[in-house]
């Protein structure tokens, strides 16, 4: 396969799970390891788990899996053009939706919509947090980290980024 | 929900180079998760919606396919400058985050087996958990839901997070009981 044949297959394929990542892009992920390793055998289970250990490891939205996937294919290009498929039909699909959204201001239809997801919402980030919890806290020490971060942030301004630096330079020790 | 009032809200006002310089920063500080640092932002460092209103709009996002931190960068930004106040946004989240990541796997395979990196990345690993955790607690407090909502978000917290249920159909579930409740629960009164 040629590389441009290559990007072609990573743009149809991520383009077509846009739409349903309802959730998000973990939502599309156990589909995406199916495509990717079972159907094509573009790579490795183990590889496609390491792609995912590093994309946790960076910063920006989980979204990043998707970007390394189509960067381990297709090089820097194909890093581009996986995110622009698996992102780019469901941000039309959301711009479309909230001009519909926008022109409803004035509806009690919409404000009780808002109300009912709100706490949805809280709920999901907190289960979100919790499923990270439970791959990240393997010792005691993890467990305080968790623990202190969640206390910060839900009770003082502290910068996230001094909590994130300071548990970093705690783990070097093998704290957690 | 005043702050999503088009001629009253922050967000009209937004100039492109802010628009794009804060959600370039929630993508490159967002590592282990973008959304705390969204709610940092958005409500603590520029006012641009409370608790409330940012919790309702992330509600809304989390419902919409696709990653809901570039959902809440299409909103705001085309609240801001119409389609292409979008594009600003969303290039700040998610490409240059994603160029960076780039140049950041390059790198790793030389220092992947260090212990030290092994430890610290644990060790942020598990604070970054607790950065999510945390805004949930927040977003709680600050928001303060009636019992009905407790419920639904607490059903959603247990089925999705802890039993690992498929996000799809709780949110189907979830999403219908949720609106019914608050329909009978009456007038949009807040």
């Amino acid at each position: 396969m040629t590389v441009t044949q290559m990007l072609a297959e990573i743009a149809l394929r991520f383009s077509t799970l846009s739409l349903v990542a309802i959730g998000g892009i973990n939502a599309i992920l156990p589909e995406i390891h199916r495509v990717v390793v079972d159907v094509e055998g573009w790579m490795s289970a183990a590889e496609f788990s390491e792609l995912f250990a590093l994309a946790q490891l960076s910063p920006g939205p989980n979204a990043m899996i998707v970007a390394l996937v189509g960067w381990k294919l297709a090089g820097v290009t194909g890093a581009f053009v996986a995110t622009l498929a698996a992102c780019g039909p469901s941000s039309v699909a959301c711009y479309l939706i909230w001009q519909w959204v926008d022109r409803l201001r004035q509806s009690p239809v919409r404000a009780i919509v808002q109300r009912a997801l709100a706490p949805l919402a809280i709920g999901l980030i907190l289960a979100s947090g919790y499923t990270l919890a439970v791959g990240a806290d393997r010792s005691p020490g993890a467990v305080a980290l968790t623990a202190i971060a969640t206390a910060a942030l839900a009770f003082t301004r502290i910068n996230p980024f001094w909590v994130l630096l300071a548990a970093a330079a705690v783990g070097v020790s093998g704290f957690a | 929900m005043t702050p999503i009032d088009p001629d009253h809200s922050p967000l009209a006002v937004i100039s492109r180079a802010t628009l794009f310089t804060s959600f370039l920063k929630m993508g490159l500080l967002g590592f282990g998760g973008v959304l705390p640092w969204a709610r940092r932002v958005i409500v603590d460092e520029r006012k641009w919606l409370d608790d409330r209103a940012f919790a309702e709009l992330i509600g809304l996002c989390q419902v919409l396919p696709g990653p809901n931190v570039v959902n809440l960068a299409v909103i705001i930004g085309s609240r801001a400058h119409g389609p292409l106040g979008s594009v600003i946004a969303v290039s700040g989240i998610l490409l240059v985050p994603v160029a960076l990541m780039l140049v950041i796997a390059s790198g790793y395979a030389s220092v992947a087996h260090a212990v030290a990196v092994r430890n610290a990345i644990a060790g942020a690993s598990a604070a970054a958990a607790g950065l999510i955790l945390g805004t949930a607690v927040r977003l709680l407090l600050h928001t303060r839901p009636p019992p009905r909502g407790l419920v639904i978000g607490g059903t959603a917290f247990v089925t999705v997070g802890v039993l690992q249920w498929p996000l799809l159909w709780v949110l189907v579930v979830l999403v219908a009981v949720g609106i019914a409740a608050e329909w009978r629960a009456g007038s949009p009164a807040q």
